[in-house]
């Protein structure tokens, strides 16, 4: 039961999400940059304390890249003097993570801070990372097997365009045993990692108080999954399933699903983009009469509409879960 | 035959059983738990010891809790399959004196609470993570590999010492202090004032786990330390306080109390602490010290000269009960002459065989059938562990596990119980009315209604007594 767990954490990066954040009004509970790092490091220190042999990696989402700002098992050998009041790890620990941050952060051209931020990157890093030390984990010693999870801190709203690379990422994540947890700490719901959470049985939450973002980090985030069941984690109540569309990248309450490689798409289309399979002309007019009104008459986007269409050749209304070549975790 | 005392607090600690450093924890009174609480270095050593998540958790949600929460707000966080653990985790908590009984409100011992946010947080004036020594240029401080080297030589020097007593060889004598240690835990003895022979809980000590013995030994230490009136509360804190140091990283000693620095000497002798020389300002932890914490990673101990093979199992053992320990170390191999007929012996490989023979020597000397697979089965060779995988077989030979359990039952053939003899009854009906009673008190060990007589457990015969004497009392 108490075995070692490995966290890899995603810190979203954006300046301009940041700014925002920070100065919004106080009775909001804001909270900004510094103060979010430095509780932030506080939690990373307590997932270090819990277990020694506890692991850890830390990945930055900036504007329009990602980078590893700490990985626990290559350790830069102590290059800063030793301290008698703090405990080594956490010292190393939180002087790599903020020498690596500034140094990222000086790095950013002014140009570049409105760009949207790298987080299909970080997260994919983060899968890639958790894998080879898992690989790494059954090649020395059968025993140690490690319980990877990754958190991810999000401040940035949904970018349309990173759907289907967020959604693979999903499904790696969900083949890896590895589960995603995410805390949306500034900005609206996110439809992807609320899918992200759900799908890998993790849990997403959003603050209400940003400014107490360390008791919600310790409460949900610090213990294992092994001993979740134990605990009443706060998981969402409802989730919202919309994909996007492969076409404008648009986020569908009502999609168009391609009967052969199950792209999605937001009106309907005479050839599929993806697999170039074409459709009837009757097929499409008929779709195309149906629109309005399913816009107007559907109360829940995710509505069960199939029986108003009996089921084509060509094309079916996202209704049912795709787990063909092109994966979509539609419903 | 000398007596051993059962010794509470050397049970070996498995996996889910709370360490023995808590055990020994929850003996001491509160006033010296809370002096104990006030170093951040401590605190997070004793967070660490804490072996259940939930446990560890539960401080985790009280420890940025200005205002104490109440229970009833807190039983919501865990769920109905929870709740059982829950309630233990508490109730162990508050044994600790971290989070204490409380029908109402929970928060954490305000002390522990805020060492426990300094050794987190970091910073503060406390120095309780060792005050390290600046570079000496004269004298490099030792490599890594020379500490490991350094604690191996000690720890297996005791060990050695302990294995071989009774075979009259002499190796290496450990000094005074450890072997009046050695004494004092009931692991070795003098018999008749002569020499010092091991014991049987000692051979059961040589099976153990490294970690388990560094802190079967330390226990005895704590009680030792009591008696020479030392502060119990600062040879706590400087154990923890090394095991939170850093590997190959030199202190220096000048922040400590006497009593920790008359403690180096200690250390020093079990291998736990470096020194350039006995009046040197300053040492260096070995890995036995910085490893006191973490429970899985293997002491230097095992590894030996061919390190790394070594440290992961050297054992293969065949289901025609043929051993093959690959090793060249005497420690390892006068273990195994403990429980193995050795029969060859090469460079780097012994062969020898479990027999009845060898087995019922290990059984005599008080070693347990599941003490020598558990040892068999933590120092199996990799090559076993790739049978495992492929096929899904336990790791040890099914027969040869069954073998040695059935020798061990041969050895219990014959039970004995004390207790009393009832005979010369006067008449069937007196015996049949206070053999029903005895039976009613489930205390009938053997009965011979032909003989009128039968056997009574030994702490019934006072209630039996009384019944007869009442009956005859009664009859008169």
């Amino acid at each position: 039961m108490d075995r070692a767990s490995h966290l890899s954490t995603i810190v979203d990066l954006s300046p301009a999400q940041w700014t925002l954040s920070g100065s919004a009004p106080k009775e909001r509970h804001s909270l900004d940059l510094q103060s979010f790092l430095s509780q932030l490091l506080i939690f990373l220190n307590s997932h270090v304390a819990c277990k020694d042999q506890n692991t850890l990696a830390i990945f930055g989402a900036l504007p329009g890249r990602s980078v590893m700002l700490y990985p626990s098992t290559t350790q830069a050998a102590g290059s800063n003097s030793a301290d008698a009041n703090t405990y080594r790890p956490f010292k190393v620990l939180d002087s790599t993570v903020i020498d690596s941050l500034s140094k990222q952060v000086e790095a950013l051209d002014a140009s570049e801070t409105e760009a949207p931020v790298g987080l299909v990157g970080a997260l994919t890093k983060a899968l890639c990372y958790i894998n080879r030390v898992a690989a790494l984990a059954t090649e020395n010693d059968q025993t140690v097997a490690v319980d990877p999870r990754i958190l991810i801190l999000s401040v940035s709203p949904d970018q349309s365009a990173s759907y289907i690379p967020i959604m693979n990422s999903i499904f790696s994540a969900q083949k890896l045993k590895v589960t995603i947890d995410v805390c949306k700490v500034y900005g609206p719901d996110s439809v992807f990692l609320q899918q992200a959470a759900h799908l890998t049985g993790g849990s997403y939450i959003h603050l209400d108080r940003p400014d107490a973002l360390l008791q919600y980090l310790t409460m949900s985030f610090l213990p294992p999954p092994s001993i979740r069941q134990l605990l009443a984690v706060p998981t969402q109540d409802k989730v919202d399933f919309r994909a996007a569309c492969f076409c404008h990248k648009r986020i569908v309450d009502i999609g168009f699903v391609c009967s052969v490689c199950l792209s999605i798409f937001c009106q309907p289309v005479p050839v599929c983009s993806t697999c170039r399979t074409k459709f009837p002309i009757k097929t499409l007019q008929r779709l195309n009469a149906a629109r309005p009104t399913i816009l107007t008459s559907a109360a829940t986007p995710t509505s069960g509409n199939a029986s108003t269409f009996p089921s084509s050749t060509t094309n079916r209304v996202a209704t049912t879960n795709g787990n063909g070549p092109n994966p979509n975790g539609v419903r | 035959m000398p007596s051993i005392e059962p010794n509470p607090e050397s049970t070996v600690p498995d996996g889910e059983k709370s360490h023995v450093l808590l055990t020994f924890l929850h003996s001491q009174s509160q006033n010296a738990l809370s002096r104990l609480y006030q170093r951040p270095s401590a605190c997070l050593s004793i967070f660490r010891f804490i072996s259940l998540p939930l446990e560890r958790q539960l401080i985790m949600n009280l420890l940025w809790m200005e205002s104490p929460i109440s229970t009833a707000t807190m039983s919501a966080w865990v769920t109905r399959e929870g709740r059982k653990a829950y309630n233990e985790s508490l109730s162990t908590l508050a044994r600790l004196h971290i989070v204490p009984h409380s029908a109402s409100k929970l928060a954490l011992n305000s002390t522990f609470k805020s060492s426990l946010r300094h050794a987190i947080t970091g910073g503060g004036a406390s120095g309780s993570f060792g005050l390290p020594a600046d570079a000496d240029l004269q004298h490099p401080s030792p490599s890594i590999d020379t500490l490991d080297a350094y604690a191996l030589e000690r720890w297996e020097t005791i060990l050695h010492y302990m294995v071989s007593s009774g075979t009259g060889q002499f190796p290496a004598r450990p000094s005074k202090e450890v072997l009046f240690l050695l004494q004092r835990s009931g692991l070795m003895t003098s018999m008749h004032g002569g020499a010092l022979q091991i014991t049987s809980s000692g051979f059961q000590f040589l099976l153990h786990s490294p970690h388990a013995q560094l802190w079967e030994l330390l226990l005895q230490y704590l009680q030792i330390v009591e008696e020479r009136q030392m502060d119990l509360v600062e040879v706590l804190s400087f154990l923890l306080m090394l095991s939170t140091m850093e590997l190959g990283q030199e202190y220096s000693s000048e922040k400590l109390s006497s009593t920790q620095i008359a403690m180096l000497a200690d250390l020093r002798n079990y291998g736990l602490i470096w020194q350039r020389d006995t009046s040197s300002r300053r040492f260096n932890p070995t890995r036995l010290a910085t490893a006191l914490t973490s429970s899985s990673p293997p002491l230097p101990m095992s590894s030996g000269i061919g390190v790394s093979s070594q440290s992961q199992g050297f054992i293969v053992l065949e289901t025609n009960y043929r051993l093959y320990a690959y090793t060249d170390n005497p420690l390892q191999i006068a273990v195994l002459n403990l429980f193995v007929t050795l029969k060859s012996r090469f460079p780097n490989l012994v062969i020898g065989a479990i027999t009845r023979e060898s087995v019922k020597k290990a059984l005599a000397n008080g070693i347990t059938a599941d003490q020598i697979i558990s040892y068999l089965t933590a120092h199996a060779h990799p090559q076993m562990h790739k049978n495992v995988c492929s096929d899904c077989k336990p790791l040890l030979p099914v027969t040869v596990q069954d073998q040695i359990r059935l020798w061990e039952l041969e050895k219990n053939r014959l039970k004995s119980e004390e207790g009393y003899l009832y005979t010369a009854f006067a008449s069937q009906a007196d015996y049949e009315y206070v053999l029903n009673y005895a039976k009613q008190l489930n205390i009938v060990l053997w009965e011979n209604p032909s003989r009128r007589c039968f056997f009574g457990s030994l702490d019934g015969h006072a209630n039996i007594r009384g019944f007869i004497e009442r009956r005859t009392a009664g009859n008169a």
